[in-house]
């Protein structure tokens, strides 16, 4: 993969053209690197500025932070993205696996595959928007069509209030998010068997090893660093939720489902308190950069 | 063996019937989204709920479209998402060519994938907060090209690895056989290597407009007015306020939805590479 020692010991490439080659690919590189890191690094400088300023932009320290820190309001919202995360990323990886098993071992025309994939991947490009209105078609009061499913079979004989019960309103939020992603996990976990050596299955299958033993001895073993990728791509996508949410139940009931996101989008953007949302930025960005810096070492990224 | 083979019925019923369910409860969301949106207004109000269409119109995308002006939140999506993908594939490609075939050092090419990698994980809100005062300054609120600006930066990282795994499986060698004959480096490039890598760059494109396309979190905050509101924040204002009118809320997001789902069956090879940074290579 790393192509360039292969090239500058290439005899063919003479000094100069290499030389030359070098400065053109700096000329290249350096102009839109730096528009790029300058158009990056703005919004942090200004970000801190605001959040060490006042309305009118007198300095005033940390006075923003505190009032950040001592809102409750973010605690509720920790809790809630807290709570959603370990709703979610559990049973996404659960129910991903268990389909990726269940087709690889069990679905083997190409065709059938095929179509599988296709649809599994139907989820993944729709926008969140529209997957709040479907939500909304199937767990609103009134209209929702879970009520008058589960009463047709028979399951229930009073409406229930999805959205307005704090923990179903948390699961209904959740479930969506399980619906939308659970087809990504799916994919990159069956992507992953498919990398296991025929050869190891088989001789494992000889030595008269279930499917248990099959997968825990073999399968994990091709399957974990993909686990890794899966939680790194899912923790960021899950601490960046936000529309599904704002259509489905706007934060509510109270603040029960006010993720971070929609926490911090309510501070700048409904009490209009921009020191105290530029804190609560900062924050966050400090917080998952350290995530990042954790969690991006053990991903299995080609790196050069 | 008749134990064995019996056995083997009954995994793969059971299969079936896991592979079914899944299936029902995949479809049905979507499918109810699509009988909805085909009521007429006088259907959604009736005391009985139809679980199939009864008398199915286009009445509700007529509204949508027509009646809202919904036509020009659409065009507004389409403008900002193709300018997206132009700018975000372009400074791709000015950053991944260098990297991939000309000779840097490692270190740079490492360096800028790692970082492109951090942005991935940059909180969308946090950037928002500053990018909104920004904005603001410059004076471009509720003006397509702030949003074309921050789609493009979101979106880079994407490019910046597609285009990466694409352009290091195209061998040197056809390229250093066209400067040997004297071509130059442009029309290396443009002649041979561009070619070759347009499937993948044309995934990448896919992939980028899609993403702009759902994108509603900036597109909610940086603009006001159909002069620059995208589809997914005209979607967002039936639901909160004319949420009565749910065949509308069904229509706009079978709109929303159908983009999105016909490019995809175009670029379907490429999603999940997309998504997972490269990672993860569908045959």
């Amino acid at each position: 993969m790393n192509v360039l020692p292969a090239r500058t010991s290439s005899v063919r490439v003479g000094r100069r053209r290499l030389s030359r080659d070098e400065r053109l690919g700096y000329l290249l590189i350096l102009p839109s690197l730096g528009a790029v890191f300058v158009v990056v690094t703005i919004p942090f400088v200004l970000v801190v500025i605001q959040s060490i300023s006042s309305e009118d932009g007198t300095l005033i320290g940390l006075r923003n932070f505190t009032r950040a820190l001592e809102n409750p309001l973010l605690y509720d919202a920790i809790r809630a993205t807290a709570e959603y995360t370990v709703l979610v990323l559990p049973v996404e990886i659960l129910l991903g696996l268990s389909f990726a098993l269940l087709v690889h071992r069990t679905v083997l025309r190409p065709g059938l595959r095929a179509a599988i994939y296709v649809l599994a991947i139907l989820p993944l490009v729709v926008p969140p928007v529209a997957i709040g209105v479907v939500a909304r078609l199937i767990y609103a009061p009134g209209y929702g069509v879970l009520n008058v499913i589960l009463e047709r079979l028979g399951l229930m004989h009073q409406e229930v209030n999805w959205l307005g019960d704090p923990t179903l309103a948390m699961l209904a939020v959740a479930s969506v998010d399980v619906w939308q992603w659970t087809p990504f996990v799916y994919l990159v976990l069956f992507s992953g068997l498919q990398t296991v050596p025929r050869e190891s299955v088989e001789a494992a299958q000889i030595d008269g090893a279930n499917w248990w033993a099959q997968f825990r001895y073999i399968d994990l073993a091709y399957l974990r660093p993909l686990f890794v990728l899966i939680i790194f791509f899912r923790l960021a996508d899950v601490l960046r939720v936000f529309d599904h949410v704002f259509i489905l139940t706007g934060g509510g009931p109270g603040t029960t489902t006010q993720l971070l996101s929609l926490y911090m989008y309510r501070v700048e953007f409904k009490f209009f308190d921009a020191g105290q949302a530029a804190a609560l930025a900062v924050l966050v960005l400090v917080s998952f950069s350290l995530l990042y810096s954790l969690i991006s070492r053990a991903l299995p990224l080609e790196r050069a | 063996m008749s134990a064995m083979a019996s056995g083997r019925f009954l995994r793969s019923a059971l299969a079936a019937i896991a592979l079914a369910l899944a299936g029902v409860v995949y479809g049905f969301p979507l499918y109810w989204l699509v009988v909805t949106s085909l009521k007429s207004k006088g259907e959604l109000f009736a005391s009985t709920v139809h679980l199939v269409p009864h008398n199915p119109t286009l009445a509700a995308y007529t509204s949508v479209l027509i009646d809202r002006g919904f036509l020009v939140l659409l065009k507004n999506s389409v403008f900002v998402c193709v300018s997206t993908v132009v700018i975000t594939l372009a400074t791709g490609l000015l950053i991944t060519y260098p990297i991939t075939r000309l000779p840097l050092p490692a270190r740079l090419r490492v360096n800028v994938l790692t970082w492109a990698l951090s942005l991935r994980f940059l909180p969308p809100i946090a950037v928002v907060i500053p990018y909104f005062a920004i904005v603001r300054t410059v004076q471009i609120y509720d003006q397509p090209i702030a949003l074309i600006g921050i789609y493009s930066l979101f979106n880079l990282p994407f490019a910046i690895w597609m285009l990466k795994g694409f352009l290091t499986e195209i061998p040197l060698e056809l390229e250093d056989a066209a400067l040997v004959d004297g071509a130059s480096r442009w029309i290396a490039f443009w002649r041979i290597l561009l070619p070759l890598a347009a499937p993948g760059i044309m995934a990448a494109g896919i992939i980028i407009f899609t993403f702009a396309w759902s994108e509603f979190l900036f597109a909610l905050i940086l603009t006001a007015t159909p002069n620059s509101q995208t589809f997914p924040v005209g979607v967002q204002g039936l639901v909160t306020q004319f949420e009565i009118i749910w065949n509308d809320m069904a229509a706009s997001g079978v709109i929303a939805m159908a983009l999105p789902l016909v490019l995809m069956i175009i670029g379907r090879r490429y999603i999940v590479a997309g998504l997972t940074f490269g990672v993860i290579r569908e045959k």
